[in-house]
């Protein structure tokens, strides 16, 4: 790639961030996944009684003696729906959402190429990914910084670290998150090229999160739970074990990567083919 | 812009990509060393000395029994900590990852590494230690000085592949036939395979396969084949495994702030077997012994549990629990009789 062309991919990508970040829908959303760990330090911290040990979210009596476990409570919580659900409504509207405007076309006037723009595209998904997964764990903390004891924090394995190592800790569990996303925002990509209806590929998008986690909890097809995208979303408790585990981190890359790959070459296919009219 | 085809290529290509790395990552395997004879094999792996070591154990169960997570076994008796009755039946139900740290006879860590939660069992010289990240609860207990070497925590059944494997090497005796199988990769490692194939047509289990590190002896993998079953009744295997001390840290073990912890008696050798003394040998030596208890050394509250109620089937005679690898009948005056054999040589023996 020529110095010329990369400086205009770099300025299609920032153009894309100030987009996606300048929306009123992105704000709200990422101060919903926010308020999430919030409200249940709040209810933890007003509640009569304390949380009994091991009912409720994981975590959940943790967070009494340490308020860093606002934050993982948040993780472990959102994981499951409220984080695939924003992270549908972004990447199921990267390339719908410009033919649904009309603006598809204008971008491919201009000498982006088509490729660059899915790349870029993809790439504004998954700052937004990061972004979703910090928005958790910075509400999190502030809630949990407020409301409880920041002190010593005990991990899985019964040993104690001390906040700094603890707070490090957390932004790892918010990488590994970030990363657990990266193979359904492919298929959002994918998705998004196939419509120009936005909302259509992001409820298939998020469909299929739901659907993936639905197998995933059915024991008879557990030939198939190693390749399902969701099988290592609740891997990040493996970040609070003493030594930390890295086999789940590294699997979840790996897997991950291989859906991008996969539903990234889709959407090439698809999106190189494709007849632009609007 | 003309539709192309080959635009599609990429799409077909990851597919058949990842199918092909699949393929060759199974087939990577180096072959040990030619051996000799079973014989040779066995005396390695009695004579290896590894006693430092940290891996990952992977076991998993397929005995013919409904996988019964502890969640479900929970209100039936309330506590799932490691060494219920309840978390032993989980174990055996359910598949389950480990990590296991050991240096020396007396310094033994393992932690079940269970989704968003894990258990750990610790032993560091005689003071042993038990937590559970899901109730935060802490068991502790001294270990009197002359205590022997080996499980973490006495009455806990041997759950690494070695001490299973050491287990299995102890009773291959006459009534066992030993064989080589094609060496296999375990843990990264070439392995020989010990074969042992009971030689009584009375037990339920076909047989038994034993990975023996080449250069070692040290035991990674133990898989027990049943009768008429194609996959493993039971295995239990490294995945990983690194020969080398483990950091002392991993074996100190203070109980975490907030946490309940219990002071368990020290476990005295002859009170945590009630009912060793009372276990009578019936009909069979080897692989197909059965094990009676008399009516009088059965743990009172055992018979009534819910936990029995709930799995065990009625037959003639009793109430069994049944699998394929393993029977127990409880019969109606209170014996109850186990034994890798079928449920009929169990009725006929309790008669």
């Amino acid at each position: 790639m020529s110095p010329i062309s990369g400086l205009a991919s770099s300025r299609l990508f920032l153009s894309e961030l100030s987009v996606l970040f300048r929306r009123w829908r992105t704000w709200a959303m990422l101060v919903a996944l926010a308020a999430v760990p919030v409200l249940i330090a709040l209810a933890v911290r007003f509640s009569p009684n304390r949380p009994p040990s091991g009912r409720g979210p994981a975590f959940l009596d943790q967070i009494t003696h340490n308020g860093f476990f606002a934050g993982v409570v948040g993780l472990v919580v959102s994981t499951p729906l409220f984080l695939p659900l924003t992270v549908g409504v972004v990447s199921g509207d990267t390339i719908a959402g410009e033919a649904n405007l009309g603006t598809l076309r204008y971008l491919l006037v201009a000498p982006a190429g088509r490729v660059r723009l899915l790349v870029v595209k993809y790439l504004a998904a998954v700052v937004f990914c990061l972004a979703a997964a910090l928005a958790v764990v910075v509400g999190g903390t502030v809630a949990g910084a407020a409301l409880f004891p920041l002190g010593q924090a005990t991990l899985l394995s019964g040993d104690t670290i001390g906040p700094g190592e603890a707070f490090g800790r957390l932004l790892l569990m918010s990488l590994y998150v970030a990363v657990s996303l990266l193979g359904l925002s492919a298929i959002g990509l994918f998705a998004s090229t196939m419509t120009s209806v936005p909302v259509g590929a992001m409820a298939a998008t998020v469909v299929l999160a739901v659907v993936s986690q639905v197998l995933d909890a059915l024991d008879q097809l557990d030939w198939l739970h190693p390749w399902l995208f969701s099988d290592h979303w609740l891997g990040l408790a493996d970040l609070l074990r003493e030594p930390i585990s890295w086999t789940s981190f590294g699997e979840n890359a790996l897997l991950q990567l291989g859906y991008l790959a996969l539903f990234g070459a889709l959407a090439y296919g698809r999106f190189t083919t494709k007849d632009i009219l609007s | 812009m003309k539709r192309i085809w080959t635009r599609w290529l990429p799409a077909a290509a990851v597919p058949a990509a990842v199918a092909v790395a699949v393929l060759a990552g199974g087939a990577v395997a180096e072959t040990p060393p030619p051996p000799a004879t079973p014989q040779q094999v066995l005396a390695l792996a009695a004579g290896h000395t590894a006693r430092q070591f940290s891996g990952v154990v992977k076991e998993n169960a397929d005995l013919g029994l409904p996988s019964i997570p502890s969640q479900a076994l929970a209100p039936a008796t309330s506590s799932a900590s490691l060494g219920s009755e309840a978390s032993i039946l989980e174990l055996l139900t359910t598949p389950h990852t480990a990590r296991v740290y050991a240096d020396g006879p007396t310094k033994l860590r393992v932690q079940i590494m269970d989704e968003l939660a894990e258990r750990d069992a610790i032993r560091n010289g005689n003071d042993v230690w038990t937590f559970d990240s899901k109730a935060h609860a802490v068991t502790h207990a001294t270990l009197p000085a002359t205590a022997p070497p080996g499980n973490a925590t006495p009455s806990a059944p041997p759950i690494t592949p070695d001490q299973l494997a050491q287990r299995f090497l102890a009773a291959a005796d006459s009534t066992t036939s030993v064989a080589l199988g094609p060496s296999a990769s375990v843990a990264g490692k070439s392995a020989y395979t010990l074969v042992l194939t009971p030689k009584s047509a009375g037990t339920l289990v076909a047989s038994v396969q034993i990975f023996v590190e080449a250069k070692t002896g040290f035991p990674l993998g133990v898989d027990v084949y049943a009768k008429d079953q194609t996959s493993p009744a039971f295995h239990s295997a490294f995945t990983q495994l690194d020969l080398a001390a483990p950091a002392a840290s991993v074996f100190a073990f203070t109980p975490p702030p907030g946490a309940t912890v219990k002071q368990e008696q020290a476990p005295n050798q002859k009170a945590s077997r009630p009912a060793a003394p009372a276990k009578q040998p019936l009909g069979g030596k080897g692989w197909d012994a059965i094990v009676t208890v008399p009516a009088g050394s059965v743990p009172a509250g055992l018979l009534d549990s819910p936990l029995l109620k709930q799995l065990a089937t009625p037959v003639a005679g009793g109430r069994a629990l049944s699998s394929s690898l393993v029977n127990v009948l409880v019969t109606n005056d209170g014996r109850i009789l186990a034994g890798a054999v079928p449920l009929s040589a169990l009725e006929a023996a309790a008669k």
